[in-house]
């Protein structure tokens, strides 16, 4: 699971750099930008950051 | 008691909300309406003007020998004509000599201006300094006093190796520091149909042409601010970062992670060019580091802060933070204003000079600072005595640290006001996302160098979108495009997107190479020391020498 979170962050930075490809008007720029960085916080709290709480030692 | 103090503190409330309001009002009713500007009669003085020869300046004469001996005590015959270096004895004082002359010193007082302003920067490593160690156990002084004390002199070694090249070695030309002329490549590649820059390679060693007067002054100034991103992650990682692994992670980031990112913002990088290549607004713009320095350090010290994990007993078995307070709040609030001396340079000094090119704005600069700061903490301050009952001095100081840092990239482009409402926004900000690091995420952060840096950077990104006012005018144009930078609700959506990306960049990219790097210095070096060194404090195990040895340290787990 740490390595998904690690893709679907990085993912998510493509996806919002993609956006100056994809689209020429800035409110569809803006939405796939916004997309991006909701996919890298969820990569990051959703993901990566679960797996290392996952054998914390505080939980032993 | 409890009801007398709440109505004080409501009485308070309502006073600083009528004093607010009022405040507003005046500076509305102050307002002057606008006026125009005679053009007509600078345009008549502008015809009147006509070349000066040779023989116009010969006819000037300084003051006299005997009038210098005299002394001059209201300093009206010091600096004169005479004191004009002549190029050719024979020819005597030419007009070439009299523009070199103001060339070299506009270019002087450039130098000065960021030297100087870079030396406050570097002072700001005292303040980082104190704010941590006041923060950790007095059983880790020692150690976290000296990660913030190497932390200096390791990343100057990897930012002079190569990070500087990295970084700023194709930023070529620079009118302000006269011209940067050696730091002229840069690596670039195709992105839809555009070139756009990955990183320079110019300026390694600081050897061959980058033997320059100017590109000395550069780094001088760049390296006091990567040092600033480095220092931000010992505040999260203290207590229970193993020493060796410190100096690794902080080579690391001092050669790549931040170099990279401040290319592509500062450099001339993709960034930079998000305007003149693909029309959002002037690119991403971050004038003084909000992004490039404190969001690089706060998201790196978020991946270190999920590989090292907490510290034994910040979190009981169900997941209740413990609170852990530090040994000196003393420290940390003197620190803070430290900190806030140093943002001096910081943000008035990311204009690279104090003459022409719409330099004169530094003082727009540094009010902006002072104002955001002095915002965050009332804000923080409140927060934290609205919800907790008391004004918490460690979050205030915080809320005053996230408020100059969220400034930092909109103080060249934003009005006074803004400032004040960004500052506001931060202390609240700063508040919140620390109760969500610390109880949501279960991530533990000695300092709250995640919050204060990590999301009050990314604040500050954001803030450049929304409140640029168009009022700046650095040399008519900025990352390439013409015009002054102007934020969404002053009509220009598309800064806005640009910051966006840069935020995303950040949180996408910066992160992930951040985290990889750490994760892999994890696998096979190790971040953690062990849990018995962790119970004894760093000071002993680690550095060999407690940073306070005539203090009686209480065994963990004891109770007074």
């Amino acid at each position: 699971m740490a390595f998904a979170g690690v893709i679907v962050t990085f993912a998510g930075f493509l996806l919002a750099a993609s956006s100056i490809g994809i689209a020429t008007a800035n409110s569809v720029r803006l939405v796939i930008v916004l997309v991006g960085i909701a996919l890298s916080l969820g990569g990051i709290f959703g993901l990566l950051n679960p797996a290392y709480q996952k054998n914390a030692a505080w939980k032993r | 008691m409890e009801a007398v103090r709440g109505m004080t503190m409501r009485r308070i409330l309502i006073a600083c909300a009528v004093t607010w309001v009022v405040s507003v009002g005046v500076a509305r009713a102050q307002t002057p309406a606008p006026v125009e500007p005679a053009a007509p009669a600078a345009a008549a003085t502008a015809a009147a003007a006509v070349p000066i020869t040779d023989a116009d300046i010969k006819g000037i004469g300084g003051p006299s020998a005997d009038d210098k001996a005299k002394g001059d005590p209201a300093g009206t015959i010091t600096g004169t004509v005479n004191d004009i270096p002549v190029g050719d004895s024979k020819k005597g004082l030419t007009v070439a000599d009299v523009v070199n002359t103001v060339g070299q010193n506009v270019i002087a007082s450039n130098f000065i201006w960021t030297l100087v302003t870079g030396f406050l920067v570097m002072f700001m490593q005292a303040g980082f300094a104190i704010v941590e160690t006041g923060l950790a156990r007095a059983k880790n002084a020692n150690h976290t006093m000296m990660m913030n004390f190497m932390v200096y002199g390791v990343g100057m070694l990897a930012y002079w190796l190569i990070g500087f090249s990295i970084q700023m070695g194709g930023v070529a030309p620079n009118t302000n520091l006269g011209g940067l002329a050696p730091l002229n490549h840069e690596v670039t590649m195709s992105l839809f149909g555009k070139n756009v820059g990955l990183f320079g390679t110019q300026g390694m060693f600081l050897g061959g042409a980058t033997y320059d007067v100017g590109v000395m002054v550069m780094f001088l100034f760049q390296m006091v601010f990567m040092d600033t991103a480095l220092t931000i992650v010992t505040g999260t990682a203290a207590e229970r970062w193993k020493y060796s692994a410190f100096i690794i992670s902080s080579l690391f980031m001092g050669a790549f992670t931040y170099p990279i990112f401040g290319n592509w913002a500062w450099g001339g990088g993709w960034l930079a060019t998000l305007g003149a290549n693909f029309g959002l607004g002037h690119g991403y713009c971050d004038f003084a580091g909000s992004g490039v320095v404190h969001a690089v350090g706060g998201v790196t010290a978020l991946a270190m802060a999920i590989i090292i994990g907490p510290r034994i007993g910040k979190y009981t078995r169900d997941g209740k933070p413990n609170a852990i307070p530090g040994h000196d709040i003393v420290l940390v609030l003197l620190g803070c204003f430290i900190l806030a001396f140093g943002w001096f340079g910081f943000n008035p000094g990311s204009t690279l000079g104090a003459a022409t090119s719409g330099n004169l704005r530094i003082s727009s600069v540094a009010v902006n600072t002072m104002l955001a700061g002095m915002a965050g903490s009332f804000s923080g301050m409140y927060y934290m005595w609205i919800r907790y009952g008391k004004p918490d001095a460690s979050m205030t100081g915080n809320a005053f640290l996230a408020g100059l840092v969220a400034i930092t990239a909109p103080s060249g482009f934003v009005n006074p006001m803004a400032s004040v409402i960004i500052g506001l926004v931060a202390g609240v900000l700063v508040c919140l996302s620390c109760e969500i690091i610390e109880r949501k995420a279960k991530l533990d952060d000695v300092v709250g160098a995640i919050s204060v840096h990590g999301t009050n950077g990314i604040w500050g990104v954001i803030s450049v979108g929304l409140f640029a006012d168009g009022r700046s005018n650095y040399a008519g144009a900025w990352n390439g495009v013409p015009g002054s930078v102007t934020g969404l609700f002053y009509g220009d959506p598309g800064q806005l997107v640009a910051q966006l990306i840069g935020v995303a960049t950040l949180l996408g990219f910066v992160f992930t190479f951040s985290f990889v790097l750490n994760a892999i210095l994890e696998a096979v070096w190790g971040h953690r020391v062990t849990p018995e060194v962790e119970l004894q404090g760093l000071d002993i195990p680690e550095m060999g020498a407690l940073g306070y040895p005539e203090f009686v340290l209480k065994e963990e787990g004891a109770t007074v």
